[in-house]
């Protein structure tokens, strides 16, 4: 596809290219890849957002052991790991970085940016778990402050029109990848998950107006090209994170002859079925979609509306079975993971493999193991 | 006639006439419990191995959570309705409910558990399985109390609940666990919930968005529990809470007192099963412990007066941040290694270290929330962090035995910031101490014991030289 190769062309000169900008005075704002952080903000203010997103390898977990014990999410660790080592310059990069404070591991991440290193400016602000008129409140405060710290930090003020346009930038990726998903519910093959995939870690990165060029050009390609010759068991792929350098189990699953039409994750993967209102006012409208619109993440309480949707998914992606990936630690899946397969079983009479990961090479084999096994009972 | 169990319940602070009364309770509580006549011996020797019975205060303490346990076990069958919140806890929502209805039973029961079945019968391991056998597995780093609780239900010992507050302020594994009983159970659920979302060097402060969205949530929460329990939180409940519960806290203001004495007076064992009551009960439990605080109070001060310790004189101090709940053993490993331990991170927090409130709000809710944020410990790991640095001071200590509980996400973020923090800013010396705060199968006092001693020995020297 030529738009993944222009996707990869911007990417590699795209550390070089922000560094520019920065010398032109542009600032850059990172934030860890949950969702949460209205990118709106920060275009509307001519900055440039920056995600963290990278994690896979384990030697980014040995380095965060430095600062948190290993008892949480090997994502967060790795998190910890980038921030605080300097080997990934993209954590580098970023001026101001920008917590969104959802569970507890989010809130190591947190503590160690406020406490290990000062020296980079920081602002937090938290996420309600419940889904309610309170919580909307409390988040659309947090981004109220939110968009003060960075109007104060950039110097350029957020009026109407800046973030209205931003929005609609930001709505017109979302849109796109919504079109593009929403082709895999077809019979055929289209879209190949790892494409898919690596236009979300991309779109992470990318400069927004490139990206959405690049987005518009893959689906262009896309209706253009026959279905890829793919017919094993499609794979519903679900879990709390799907990070850029982590494609251990997709790939795993792909190998095995699955064919995963659909990822959900809360981290890495952006939220996309959802567009921003550009009526009315607007911080309340960017609350309503990244809070009260979005699919709740597992640590949500209760997490009903996320095994509700995941449902539907496997229902309308013509799912012939679910690979529940969980990260270790992450205690909000691993505990669902316990009832929802019998709820699953129960309203589609699908099952569901459940496979974790601490990052490390030594589970490739068991993985392998487990996946090719599963694969091979639903072809049966 | 005297029964099988009648000496236990005496060791453990039973008036004769309280048996007496209680024996039909006892029995039928014992019997779903698995307690027979065949662990009488083991748990009499349990005790006495690890509590100091000499104390009436201590006995009568743990006479409470048996009391409390006996409770729990036939609340359905006495009619009440039954509430768990999850441990940690902001209390206030229970003590109010409590004061609301004589018919509702509000409690967290894997403390009480932790407390009698570990504490007094050694036999919480089978409770704990029947946790991992029912959704919450070993070898994933979940919490081992919520193990027991899940476990206990399973078992069949507690009963499975009306209605259940999360601490969703707090933990994510007790509100997402309370999601696994509610879809085992189907039991309701209010999530408390409140985002610590605090930036490193907020603490005291924090935003009255604070107050008032965790203030909100104990509000809603209250409101549904008056529809799910069908009753009425009645206008003065509030006031009724906090009049029960203010002489807890003023004794253990009067405790912490006596703790700064040289020899410290009583093991930090024997006032762990008094400062988990502070979040654990709202019935019998927290009043019979405020009956043995007086007690031992009393012991207290006669020991300080006569110089009586259980370490020596002008043994290195050391703070921990709490005392194991299952199992007394981990608990006293500093004492037997030759320090003294004043203070524990509860014990200071309500006795102790003292905060005063922010805000001027009228809500039950808001009140709570505030005096919460205040405290620190629902402000984030900053505020935590720096009670042990006023800790320093208060009790003269001499380096910090900063354990974190390896498989409770919240308290675990301090692992490694805690150490580095009191080391700059008091200059004394931390040991970092990863432990399972619970369940001592994975980290037993055998373990553990090799660093807490080389720490020991390490300030003994420290101190002897400056001497």
């Amino acid at each position: 596809m030529k738009a993944l190769e222009k996707l990869t062309a911007h990417l590699k000169t795209r550390l070089t290219d922000v560094r520019k900008a920065k010398e032109q005075g542009q600032k850059v704002i990172g934030y860890p890849a949950g969702g949460f952080f209205p990118e709106e903000l920060a275009l509307a203010c001519d900055a440039i957002p920056i995600s963290f997103i990278q994690a896979g390898d384990n030697k980014a977990l040995k380095d965060a052991g430095a600062y948190l014990c290993r008892w949480f999410d090997p994502f967060w660790r790795s998190q910890i790991g980038y921030l605080t080592s300097g080997k990934d310059p993209y954590y580098m990069i970023a001026d101001l970085i920008v917590v969104p404070i959802t569970d507890n591991h989010i809130r190591a991440f947190s503590n160690t940016v406020g406490y290990y290193t000062p020296e980079r400016a920081s602002f937090v602000f938290g996420v309600p778990h419940v889904k309610d008129n309170l919580g909307l409140e409390y988040y659309l405060q947090g981004i109220k402050r939110l968009k003060t710290k960075i109007e104060e930090f950039t110097g350029v003020e957020i009026t109407e029109t800046r973030l209205k346009q931003a929005i609609e930038l930001c709505n017109r990726e979302r849109e796109l990848f919504r079109e593009i998903s929403l082709m895999r519910k077809s019979d055929h093959v289209v879209v190949d998950s790892k494409d898919f995939v690596a236009l979300h870690h991309g779109s992470f990165l990318a400069d927004k107006t490139v990206m959405v060029e690049i987005l518009e050009s893959f689906l262009k390609e896309l209706k253009e090209t026959p279905p890829l010759p793919k017919d094993g068991p499609r794979i519903l792929l679900t879990g709390s994170t799907l990070a850029r350098g982590d494609s251990k189990v997709p790939d795993i699953i792909d190998s095995a002859g699955g064919v995963i039409v659909m990822e959900e994750f809360a981290e890495g993967i952006r939220p996309y079925w959802n567009k921003v209102t550009v009526n009315g006012d607007l911080m309340a409208e960017l609350a309503q979609s990244y809070f009260m619109d979005r699919v709740c993440p597992g640590w949500f309480r209760p997490g009903t509306g996320r095994l509700d949707f995941l449902i539907q998914l496997a229902k309308d992606y013509k799912a012939a079975a679910v690979v529940w990936y969980q990260l270790m630690y992450r205690e909000s899946y691993k505990v669902e993971s316990y009832f929802f397969p019998d709820r699953l079983k129960k309203e589609t009479g699908l099952p569901l493999l459940i496979v974790e990961s601490e990052y490390d090479a030594m589970e490739t084999g068991p993985l392998t193991t487990r996946i090719e096994t599963f694969i091979e009972t639903i072809r049966r | 006639m005297a029964e099988y169990y009648d000496k236990l319940l005496r060791l453990c602070g039973f008036e004769d006439n309280e048996i007496n009364e209680e024996r039909p309770r006892i029995e039928k509580a014992f019997e779903r419990l698995g307690i027979g006549p065949e662990d009488m011996e083991s748990s009499e020797e349990w005790v006495r191995h690890n509590h100091d019975v000499t104390l009436q205060g201590v006995r009568k303490l743990l006479g409470a959570w048996l009391k409390e346990l006996i409770d729990v076990v036939l609340a359905k069958d006495e009619g009440k309705k039954v509430v768990y919140f999850g441990f940690p806890a902001i209390l206030g929502p229970g003590l109010i409910l409590s004061a609301s209805s004589e018919d509702v039973l509000v409690t967290a029961p894997d403390m009480v558990l932790d407390h009698t079945m570990g504490q007094i019968f050694n036999k919480l391991t089978p409770i704990l399985e029947a946790g991992e056998a029912n959704g919450l597995p070993p070898g994933h780093a979940l919490c081992s109390l919520w193990q027991a609780k899940i476990g206990g239900i399973a078992k069949g010992m507690i009963p499975v609940p009306d209605f259940a507050l999360a601490s969703s302020y707090y933990c994510d594994m007790g509100s997402k666990a309370d999601d696994l009983v509610t879809a085992l159970y189907g039991v309701p659920v209010a999530y408390i919930d409140g985002v610590m979302d605090s930036h490193w060097g907020e603490y005291p402060n924090y935003l009255p968005e604070r107050v008032h969205y965790l203030g909100a949530q104990i509000n809603q929460a209250l409101k549904m529990a008056e529809e799910v329990l069908d009753i009425e939180i009645v206008p003065d409940a509030w006031e009724k809470a906090q009049k029960d519960s203010r002489p807890f806290r003023d004794k253990l203001v009067r405790l912490v007192e006596l703790m700064k004495a040289d020899p410290v007076p009583v093991s930090i064992t024997e006032l762990e099963p008094m400062e988990t009551f502070s979040s654990s009960s709202t019935g019998r439990g927290i009043q019979e412990g405020i009956k043995a605080m007086d007690i031992l109070i009393r012991e207290m001060e006669i020991r300080v007066r006569e110089g009586i310790g259980v370490s020596e004189k002008g043994a290195p101090r050391v703070m921990l941040r709490a005392g194991h709940t299952s199992d007394p053993r981990i608990t006293r490993l500093a004492e037997e290694a030759g320090l003294a331990v004043p203070l524990t991170f509860i014990l200071g927090s309500w006795g102790g270290v003292r905060v005063k409130p922010k805000g001027n709000y009228n809500t039950p809710g808001e009140i709570m929330a505030d005096y919460e944020m205040s405290g620190g410990y629902y402000h984030g790991t900053e505020a935590q962090i720096k009670f042990y640095e006023k800790a320093a001071e208060l009790m003269k200590l001499d380096g910090f035995i900063a354990t974190y509980i390896y498989n409770c996400r919240p308290v675990a973020t301090i692992s490694h910031p805690q150490k580095k923090y009191l080391e700059e800013k008091t200059g004394l010396p931390v040991l970092s101490l990863e432990i399972d705060n619970f369940d001592s199968r994975a980290y037993s006092a055998a373990s553990l014991r090799t660093k807490v001693e080389t720490f020991a020995e390490m300030l003994k020297a420290k101190k002897a030289a400056k001497a």
